[in-house]
């Protein structure tokens, strides 16, 4: 009997509901409601139950009673509803474009700088900065130039007089906080460079670094190949590695070419990473200890690690851009996808 | 550069594959972009050629010898020396006193300049077209093939890397060499045709008639070796780096050979380069060694002695080598190691790029190889990664605009003086005085930017060209100024903004002239950018500014200080950079507008009780004196204490209504108490104060 109830119950419920106009309504209701109804008649049949379970009954029909008026109140007023909407016009065309203010997009490059600093952030980085017309100092001497190497020849650098020049890398950064600061230093410098470079899809005089410098008591190469294996990961997911290769930098010994897995191919060779399954971004190396002594900190005390990153290359990684120029193009139409 | 393969194969005791030889070598930091495939043009010999990128400070990679050496190293596998030996190459004449007795006399003046030049005549030579097999080298090499003479010497500078000259010995006055600095104004002949004048600073090679060479980079024209040369001289010195270097910036004349001496050639690979020189000659060209050879040295080039604690070692690199291996990593690099508690490493005179203990951890790590040292990562935080206040708050200024749906746009740090013309500039103005640099890579960036206006403009002119104006840009970017008494110029953080066209992108519903920007506009972002860094209040005062509509122009102040300018764009200017009409711009001192921000808002309580509003229409002369700004000051002095805000909500003029010259403008008063509701007494008592102020004070007509 209870399981009668309940499915009369339900069939009741799915026939209110699923009523699309009055005239459905109504003929349900004459159903199950209705005098003649099978709630009624169900409910006659109680009596003739066993006497000590009649109570029982009774109260679950009363409860079914009420859950199918319930619902067929709430489907006449939906029903009412939509009628007045439909009688009074109020019909929208629901394809026309949305409306709402505009908002604004941040600059796909330094979207990426941000997520590459996320990163470093979250590995206990701080960020510093430094000015973009530099001197002599700080550019070469203080990061253990020697004076008419032709290490400077691939700086390309722009100068604007005797003692000031366009920071070719943002490597100067280093010995500013170095000299504000003893160990442990733990910084990422984020910035503009410039090189005297041809503009080209993939060449422009103007570009984007992020430095990193960590120098600390027994900081290993092993450590600074560990930091960037994660950065690594954290950017472009777990199949992505950082190869490390001998390279020169006057101010790191040993000092290493860093590439990451082709993210295009996996590091199977395309044409993207010509064939090589690597792309070059950047550079690294443990601190020369001349860079370290001249900043005053105790050479034996102390290494560290430093590296810059380049940032257009892993943007254009990202968002599949072909042409650097681009970046610089204001254009909406660009500005707007990305 | 081009490194044929089977070349280097001449030197290897065993093959080594090309494609595992391409890998070692870039592993071990001789880049190697691509082996390439080869034929020579005559059909007759091909190979395969590996492009190979050397780093300034190994000049030792710029040789066959040198890359041989290096891939030996990486591989385990032996290096076979090339060098051969002559008697009277061995057993040099090395005394000047004695030099100066045979037909070749060699004099050092400047010793600096030149340290060592060492010198070889060879008689009766027939000089000719090269043999196949060394025309095929040659081109192999990317070398143009010019007679077996001068094809040997390139063949051993390419071999060697020790970079050979030859003399037609019988054109040199007297047969004597002299090492010394050029003359002020002194001229050369180069071989390659031009004129240089010479001074002081440039090292040359001479014989008492005049300079015959510019030394290490290019010989003379009156010298070469030519089809009638019989005696050839063979040149084979060691110059310094440092004054090769500056000579060859400054002519702009950069050689094979100049490459070579700025990168550091061994100062001791003099003789044997002669020596395979000789040989070489010999055997092509005929003719015989004409007096023992002649080596000046103003000093000695002896290994140095280094020592490296291999402790010290693995505590940079991160490894767990023992002192034999280390020790025998820096045996097959050519190294003569002695072990002991210490390893004391003899580093050859071709390493001088070697010199303390850190550059022998480097080689360590190369031939171990870096991509067998683990990963780690540093140790213990001591500090958490943050952003600074500042950093947090520019940030923030970013998302604000954005917010206000700018993009972010991106410009050059450069600009062209002209730009400023261009956007009508005032000359007197600030912006005006500008850094220019000294070598631009282009005629169009010149000088550093002072404003970021002109870039904004520009990309907006960019866009209206490809038919979108709907532009809503922005900038956050440094400008530079000079200082006088400093090297470094000042850098600032401006932020500026450009707009133009619709507010929507695709407001279907609003009439076109509804949705444009505005001065209101770029007013109302300025302020909600304000607002959300928690500046106080800017004010603004009409300001006249050639870059910006005459009428349609403020000044932005923080608290009386100028901060920036917010406008209208000119029509000449919009005209010039051919911009929809209506184009608005902005540019704020975001520094200064930083110091005053807040990154943490203090809430304050709202409001328990309800407001009453009240509004006030008046007519007052449309003219400066009766600005909005002050009418707001004036009403908020006359309504008393319950007084919450004024808001102006409709103002406009029409001469037919109101009279010419005159305006209406409405404000919407709303009063408050803290602790009660206001009764309409109250309320009326404090408009009954602000209507006589505004008609007495002001003499303004308030509308009923």
């Amino acid at each position: 009997m209870e399981d009668k109830l309940e499915q009369l119950r339900d069939e009741a419920v799915g026939a209110f509901q699923n009523a699309e106009d009055n005239e459905q309504l109504e003929q349900a209701r004459v159903e199950y409601l209705g005098r003649h109804g099978r709630l009624r008649e169900a409910m006659a049949s109680i009596a003739n139950l066993p006497e000590e379970r009649r109570p029982t009954i009774g109260n679950l029909a009363n409860r079914a009673s009420r859950e199918m008026e319930q619902v067929y109140q709430q489907r006449q007023q939906e029903l009412a509803q939509q009628t007045a909407a439909q009688e009074s016009g109020e019909r929208i065309d629901v394809t026309l474009p949305g409306r709402a203010s505009r908002v604004g997009r941040r600059h796909p490059l330094l979207a990426t700088l941000d997520e590459m600093i996320e990163i470093f952030l979250g590995l206990g980085f701080t960020v510093a900065e430094g000015p973009e017309v530099e001197n002599y100092y700080y550019s070469f001497e203080a990061l253990n130039y020697p004076e008419f190497h032709p290490a400077m020849d691939e700086q390309m650098t722009f100068y604007i007089g005797d003692d000031a020049l366009l920071r070719s890398q943002t490597s100067p950064v280093q010995i500013r906080v170095m000299e504000q600061q003893q160990p442990p230093v733990r910084i990422v410098a984020p910035g503009r460079c410039f090189r005297r470079d041809t503009v080209d899809a993939t060449h422009c005089h103007t570009f984007y670094q992020l430095e990193g410098l960590l120098v600390d008591e027994g900081v290993t190469f092993a450590d600074l190949k560990g930091t960037l294996e994660v950065f690594a990961r954290e950017m472009f997911g777990p199949s992505c590695h950082m190869r490390f290769r001998p390279d020169f930098f006057p101010f790191t010994e040993p000092s290493a070419e860093i590439a990451l897995t082709c993210i295009i191919c996996g590091g199977e060779g395309c044409r993207a990473c010509e064939q090589t399954g690597w792309m070059e971004v950047g550079g690294s190396g443990m601190v020369d200890p001349n860079v370290l002594a001249g900043v005053g900190y105790d050479t034996e005390k102390y290494t560290g690690f430093a590296f810059g990153v380049g940032v257009e290359r892993l943007a254009m990684l990202r968002h599949g851009i072909d042409d650097i120029r681009l970046f610089y193009s204001g254009d909406m139409r660009f500005l707007a996808q990305l | 550069m081009r490194v044929p393969y089977s070349w280097l194969q001449d030197y290897l005791q065993a093959d080594i594959e090309v494609e595992r030889l391409c890998h070692l070598l870039t592993m071990g930091g001789l880049e190697v972009e691509e082996a390439r495939d080869w034929t020579a043009t005559d059909g007759e010999a091909s190979d395969q050629i590996l492009m190979t990128t050397v780093t300034p400070n190994r000049g030792d990679l710029l040789s066959m010898m040198g890359v041989a050496r290096h891939a030996a190293a990486l591989s385990g596998t032996d290096f076979v020396d090339p060098v051969t030996s002559f008697p009277e190459i061995d057993n040099p004449v090395t005394d000047v006193k004695k030099a100066s007795r045979g037909p070749v006399t060699v004099e050092i003046a400047d010793p600096v300049g030149c340290p060592r030049y060492s010198a070889l005549l060879i008689d009766g030579v027939n000089v000719g077209p090269s043999p196949d097999w060394l025309r095929h080298r040659m081109e192999a090499a990317g070398i143009r093939s010019i007679n077996n003479v001068v094809d040997c010497t390139n063949y051993v500078v390419w071999e060697m890397g020790q970079p050979l000259h030859a003399f037609d010995f019988r054109l040199l006055k007297d047969g004597h060499i002299i090492a010394r600095r050029a003359e002020e104004k002194e001229k050369l002949l180069m071989l390659d045709g031009t004129w240089q004048t010479l001074g002081p600073e440039d090292v040359v090679i001479a014989d008492p008639m005049g300079s015959v060479a510019l030394a290490g980079i290019m010989g003379g024209t009156d010298t070469q070796v030519s089809e009638t040369t019989s005696r050839v001289l063979l040149e084979s010195a060691h110059f310094d780096p440092v004054a090769i270097r500056r000579t060859s910036l400054r002519l702009g004349v950069g050689t094979e050979a100049s490459y070579r001496f700025e990168r550091h050639v061994d100062p001791n690979l003099t003789l044997p380069a002669l020596a395979r020189a000789a040989e070489l000659i010999m055997m092509t060209a005929g003719g015989q060694i004409a007096q023992a050879t002649i080596d000046v040295k103003t000093r000695d080039f002896a290994t140095q002695s280094l020592q490296l604690r291999p402790a010290r070692c693995n505590s940079i690199l991160g490894t767990d080598l023992d002192a034999a291996a280390m020790a025998d990593l820096l045996r097959r690099l050519g190294f003569g190691v002695e072990e002991g508690e210490l390893l004391t490493v003899e580093v050859p005179t071709f390493r001088p790029d070697v010199e303390r203990e850190i550059d022998l951890v480097e080689e360590v790590a190369i031939v171990y190889g870096y991509e067998n040292i683990e990963l780690t990562v540093p140790g213990h935080l001591t500090s958490t990664g943050r952003l600074t206040e500042q950093q947090r708050l520019r940030r923030r200024a970013g998302e604000l605009l954005r917010e206000c749906g700018l993009y972010e746009n991106l410009s050059f740090s450069m600009m062209d003086p002209s730009d400023l013309d261009q956007c009508c500039w005032p000359r007197d103005d600030v912006c005006c005085d500008f850094l220019a640099l000294a070598n631009p890579a282009s005629s169009d960036l010149t000088a550093m930017r002072t404003t970021l206006l002109p870039g904004l403009l520009a990309a907006a002119a960019r866009n209206a060209r490809q038919r979108v104006t709907d532009v809503a840009l922005y900038e956050i970017g440094t400008v530079f100024y000079p200082e006088t008494e400093k090297s470094l110029p000042s850098e600032r953080q401006h932020v500026a903004a450009v707009m133009t066209g619709n507010l929507l992108t695709a407001d279907w519903s609003l009439p076109t002239e509804q949705g444009q920007v505005d001065f209101y506009y770029m007013k109302g972002i300025i302020e909600q950018l304000c607002q959300g860094l928690g500046v106080p209040e800017l004010g603004f005062v009409r300001q006249k500014h050639s870059t910006f509509h005459p009428g349609k122009c403020a000044q932005v102040q923080l608290e009386g200080e100028l901060i920036g300018l917010l406008g209208e764009i000119a029509a000449e200017v919009a005209e010039a950079y051919d911009l929809p009409d209506g184009a608005c711009a902005f540019e704020l001192d975001l520094d200064m507008l930083l110091e005053r921000a807040v990154l943490y808002a203090t809430y304050q309580p709202v409001a328990r009780f309800p407001a009453a509003e009240r509004d006030l229409a008046i007519i007052v002369p449309d003219n400066d004196e009766f600005a909005s700004a002050r009418l707001i000051e004036e009403i908020e002095q006359a309504a008393g204490e319950f007084l919450e805000s004024v808001t102006p909500f409709d103002v406009y003029s029409d001469p037919q209504q109101i009279g010419a010259g005159r305006k209406s403008i409405a404000f919407r008063l709303v009063f408050r108490a803290d602790d009660r509701t206001l009764t309409d007494a109250e309320v009326e008592a404090a408009m009954s104060a602000v209507h006589s102020y505004v008609e007495e004070e002001i003499g303004a007509e308030v509308r009923k």
